[in-house]
């Protein structure tokens, strides 16, 4: 039961696609598929496709093609293309199954893969794959340019084309990277939108807002290039572009007023509270758990209706929305005409060139009959563990719900500084069947790791490694250094096997991970030069000092004007005080001052000189100036 | 030093006039046409028959008629044939003729006199002849078309662009009015860049909103374009004309339809076309019904040759003569001696550049450049005094290349910007604590130096 609903998307997506291809070689299809999810939420998949002649491809005549992405293409041999932006978690235990197998989404960030003509040697297709990620960089408004050697990996099993390379297909170099740090925003939907024929500006395309995509709690943007030759014999080869976009919003926070965006808690008079809990009273208020579906309408989940149809040569047949609710519920569309098809419960829409389309669904309180959900192929989580900052280790955890064992390839890319520790990979109650390691080098490649491995039925397997942290170079810290480094998610592809068939090529993918490295105090170096400048000066200076000075008793000194000054201020501060206390006292204290300093002056000058005849053999500088004393 | 000579070729056919004859004529039409002698960069050679000493640049045919005395002239567009038709020819017509066809010359070398003499002028070339100032009239309308034309290079790119307003036309029959318009054109340019050309189809295409955009005037119901707006018409934030991905610039030519709310779209004052210096050209066209969905080879051959004279000025090439090879080989001498003048001077610039900074460490790669610039810029003025354009042409490229590589040179660049104020962060700390004792005892001593020539002084 549940096979038959997780095939029939793909397979309606891809009935549509192939039986326009045939129809022309310049062909551009659209489609938009929404399907309400369990906890108020609503998946949206939008699918636009392109194709043109390959021989139009290489005399770069482009029609539906985009321009720009295809000279990149032509300009690097690139013969098939698969590039993801995609933000947010597709929460697999409320939701079920990922769409499309998850064929059509990537892991958190940036991740690029592609087959690229090696044209006989390694380096060359090292080459063009920089080049390839470079101008992308430039297309997309996305860091892509940091895929360089140490992000890129040959992946063995995991991928496999899904275009029609011919006899080309042995010289074919498979390349993969990913960017779990880059952050997918507006400033990479708007390149995205311009590739696009209608351009965001009509048919199904409109309703692709910035805002609302970005806000959704999981968004995948896909672009997939291939060849495609599956006319009849002698037809001739088409290069499709499939574009996609697939999100799941929460309809409640994009159904939120467009003028008031910061999410508030709810006014205590809107709470529906649930009066069965025990706690209940007049104070207190414990929310209801949500049952039903609240009302929405298209135009505001997405934040537009769409204005009218993308009319390009279309089928008459060819529908652009599709909407997949049970039959009994009642929906209202406007601008567009609806087409029957044998389905209970798929409602097709046709939009009409001119007037703008909506759908609104009235609210559904009773605890509504969801499509039933699909099981996934597996769980997985995958987490870091252990504490310090010198040693961790890796958790992977995958769990099959099925009654019979799966096959899967497990794929890891690890950036250099995770030094994974391969004597220590522990795998229970699962089988590892083959392994291919590519190990780091520092600075110049990350750890390749693919595992193939069988989990038995209804159980749970736990992969684990441990790794150490690399210390890196002061410069190559980024500036958010203490935020941590992102790792890359694991992808996980299941394998046929000869225990069953199902779910044979879907992927699932597990979060990106931060792993926190020992970061240093960055103002270290100056500290040190300072310090270390500090501590020079002050031995020099003592050592300049016992060079040059020289070195007289303290009576030599003549008295300096500023100790004059200092007696002057006393005396002064003493006469206030005498003054205070009486005259007379004043008066006698000032002339005992005056004969104490003249008493003092006249043995000083006696006593000098009488030590300095006795020094005087052995310091010169004395001797000079017991000269001049006296002439 | 490179002396700049161009020999110029002229042979003299008829199948009326005897070859004595036309020796006679031939001798005094490079007496008359080398008048100026050095002091030109031309020097024409003209012989009676097919002499293959130079390379061929023009051939003169000589053909007669019952008219009276009178000249004229026709051009052949493809090949540098001049063919001139004249009453009879009697013994004694040998000086009249010759000056008839010097005049002639000096029509249609007249363009291309100016231009090398406007090349020359501020270079320190120029000394060696003689003053340009004979073409001063030119100069301006000359440099009008080096600015509107892109910079030379080895290659360019060529998008061809149909932008729609609206959702139609989203299809034209372009592979075949591309290879009956353009490409015979970029076959005879083939001797001065190589191109390659994309073509792209861009629908609901608005124009950008930094123009008042068109207005609509009721009286003759058309909409109307200022041509204030024409420089700021092309919606380059929203249209996708990514440049090239190559090497080469790129060159775009975009033929506008208007969407059907704002149809007729009309540019005030006439015309439907222009060119945006060093961009590109822009034609827009309104259809004659508002549905048409494709646009055949024949609805576009007028916009082709639109086109075809659009891409002509912005690559430079000559206004006249009409005939096409001629004006080629016309700029065929102007783009080489204009790269030799870019990469010789900068060349120059480098060479400052390394007197100035002294300290600056010159990768070997780049005196390699240098070495290759000077033997191609050798190579291009040997080929030039010789006639053979095209070796010329394509050793001033190579030069140019390498000059622009060698000073341009990344790690150069790098030294270039070092900080100095980054050393002094480091050193004050040391060497301010270290100063303040020295400075301290330079001031004692100083001031005890002179407490003891006073001392002195007094004593004395």
């Amino acid at each position: 039961m549940h096979l038959a609903t997780l095939l029939s998307l793909p397979a309606s997506l891809a009935l549509l696609s192939l039986s326009l291809a045939s129809v022309s070689p310049h062909s551009y299809t659209e489609h938009l598929h929404l399907l309400p999810l369990p906890q108020s939420h609503l998946h949206a998949h939008f699918n636009f496709t392109a194709t043109t002649p390959l021989s139009a491809y290489e005399s770069s005549h482009f029609r539906y093609f985009p321009r720009s992405l295809a000279q990149i293409l032509q300009h690097t041999r690139t013969k098939e293309l698969h590039l993801r932006f995609t933000t947010g978690r597709w929460d697999d235990e409320a939701w079920g199954a990922r769409p499309l197998e998850g064929t059509r989404e990537g892991g958190t960030g940036v991740e690029l893969w592609a087959w690229v003509d090696r044209g006989g040697s390694k380096t060359v297709a090292e080459e063009r794959w920089s080049e390839l990620v470079n101008s992308l960089s430039g297309l997309f408004c996305a860091s892509l340019n940091f895929i360089d050697s140490t992000k890129t990996i040959r992946p063995v099993r995991t991928f496999e084309p899904e275009g029609d390379h011919g006899e080309q297909k042995g010289n074919l170099q498979l390349l993969h990277g990913m960017l779990p740090h880059e952050v997918v925003c507006t400033e990479n939907l708007t390149p995205f939108l311009k590739l696009l024929p209608c351009k965001g500006k009509a048919g199904i395309s409109t309703l692709l807002d910035g805002h609302k995509l970005f806000d959704a709690k999981w968004q995948s943007m896909a672009i997939d290039v291939r060849p495609v030759c599956e006319g009849k014999i002698g037809e001739e080869c088409v290069l499709e572009i499939q574009q996609s976009v697939s999100m799941a919003l929460s309809i409640s926070r994009s159904m939120r007023d467009r003028h008031d965006p910061i999410p508030r808690p709810a006014r205590i008079e809107d709470v529906e509270c649930d009066e069965s809990k025990p706690w209940n009273g007049h104070d207190t208020c414990f929310p209801k758990a949500l049952t039903g579906e609240p009302a929405w309408t298209l135009s505001k989940v997405l934040g537009h209706a769409a204005k009218g149809a993308c009319d390009l040569e279309r089928d008459d047949q060819a529908f652009d929305v599709t909407l997949e609710v049970p039959s009994d519920r009642p929906v209202n569309a406007t601008g567009a005409s609806e087409l029957t098809l044998p389905s209970t419960t798929r409602r097709h829409y046709r939009l009409s060139s001119s007037s703008s389309f909506d759908l609104s669904l009235p609210t559904q309180s009773s605890p509504i009959s969801f499509i039933a959900l699909s099981i996934p192929p597996l769980y997985a989580t995958r987490q870091i563990a252990g504490h310090g900052q010198e040693r961790g280790s890796m958790h992977t955890t995958l769990r099959n719900p099925h009654a019979h064992p799966l096959t899967l390839v497990y794929m890891e890319t690890l950036p250099w500084y995770l030094r994974p520790y391969m004597h220590t990979l522990r795998l229970s109650n699962g089988k590892q069947e083959k392994m291919y390691y590519t190990p780091a080098l520092d600075r110049e490649r990350g750890t390749h790791l693919e595992l193939v491995l069988t989990i038995p039925a209804q159980s749970t397997a736990t992969l684990t490694y441990d790794f150490e942290k690399a210390v890196l170079r002061y410069t190559e810290y980024p500036p958010d250094a203490n935020r941590g480094f992102d790792v890359a998610p694991a992808v996980i592809r299941v394998l046929a096997s000869n225990a069953s068939q199902d779910y044979a090529g879907s992927y699932v993918r597990t979060t990106s991970l931060l792993l926190s490295l020992p970061t240093p105090d960055f103002s270290m170096p100056y500290n040190v030069i300072i310090l270390t400048s500090t501590v020079i000066a002050l031995g020099f200076g003592s050592l300049f000092n016992l060079l040059t000075r020289s070195f007289v008793l303290a009576e030599e000194v003549p008295p300096s004007p500023l100790a004059g000054i200092v007696r002057r201020l006393q005396g002064l501060a003493q006469g206030m005080l005498g003054k205070k206390g009486g005259a007379a006292e004043a008066e006698k204290n000032s002339g005992t001052k005056e004969g104490k300093v003249t008493e003092i002056s006249e043995p000083v000058e006696e006593e000098t000189e009488g030590k300095a005849n006795g020094i005087a053999n052995g310091h010169a500088d004395l001797r000079e100036r017991k000269a001049r004393e006296t002439p | 030093a490179c002396k700049v000579r161009f020999p110029i070729a002229i042979d003299l056919q008829s199948s009326s006039i005897p070859i004595e004859q036309r020796a006679s004529v031939a001798i005094r039409l490079e007496t008359l046409l080398n008048v100026h002698g050095d002091a030109s960069p031309y020097h024409y050679k003209v012989s009676p028959a097919a002499d293959r000493s130079v390379p061929l640049t023009v051939i003169l045919q000589l053909e007669t008629d019952d008219g009276g005395s009178g000249l004229h002239y026709t051009l052949d567009s493809w090949s540098p044939t001049v063919t001139v038709t004249r009453g009879a020819v009697t013994p004694g017509d040998d000086d009249l003729l010759a000056s008839q066809l010097h005049q002639l010359m000096q029509q249609i070398m007249v363009d291309e006199h100016a231009s090398i003499a406007l090349l020359l002028r501020d270079s320190p070339l120029h000394a060696n002849f003689r003053d340009g100032s004979a073409f001063a009239s030119e100069f301006e309308s000359l440099q009008r078309r080096t600015t509107r034309a892109f910079k030379p290079a080895p290659s360019y790119h060529l998008t061809i662009s149909l932008f729609s307003g609206g959702s139609a036309p989203s299809s034209w029959d372009i592979k075949t009015a591309t290879e009956q318009y353009i490409s015979p054109l970029l076959g005879a340019l083939s001797s001065i860049s190589n191109f390659t050309v994309d073509t792209q189809v861009q629908l609901h295409a608005s124009i950008s909103p930094a123009i008042a955009g068109p207005t609509f005037e009721s009286a003759t119901n058309t909409w109307t374009l200022l041509a204030t707006d024409l420089s700021g018409f092309v919606n380059a934030a929203e249209w996708p004309l990514s440049p090239g991905i190559g090497s080469g610039s790129t060159i775009n030519l975009i033929l506008y339809i208007p969407h059907p709310r704002q149809m007729p779209l009309i540019l005030y004052g006439g015309g439907n076309s222009w060119i945006v210096p060093q961009w590109g050209g822009v034609q827009i066209v309104n259809p004659p019904s508002n549905t048409t969905s494709h646009l055949s080879a024949a609805d576009l051959e007028s916009v082709m040759l639109t086109f075809a004279d659009q891409l002509m000025s912005l690559l430079g090439v000559p206004d006249s003569p009409s005939s096409l090879a001629l004006r080629i080989a016309s700029l065929q001498r102007q783009r080489t001696i204009s790269l030799v003048l870019s990469a010789s001077s900068t060349l120059g610039a480098l060479v400052r550049l390394t007197r100035k900074l002294q300290s600056i460490a010159i990768p070997k790669t780049v005196a390699h450049s240098v070495d290759l610039t000077i033997s191609h810029l050798e190579q291009a003025c040997t080929a030039l005094s010789e006639g053979d354009y095209i070796a010329a042409l394509s050793s001033a490229k190579v030069a140019e290349a390498e000059a622009e590589k060698a000073f341009f040179e990344p790690s150069m660049v790098g030294q270039v910007y070092f900080p100095e104020e980054h050393k002094f962060a480091v050193y004050v700390p040391l060497l301010g604590p270290m100063g303040v004792p020295l400075v301290m005892t330079l001031i004692k001593e100083v001031k005890g130096l002179v407490g003891r020539r006073k001392e002195k002084v007094k004593v004395g």
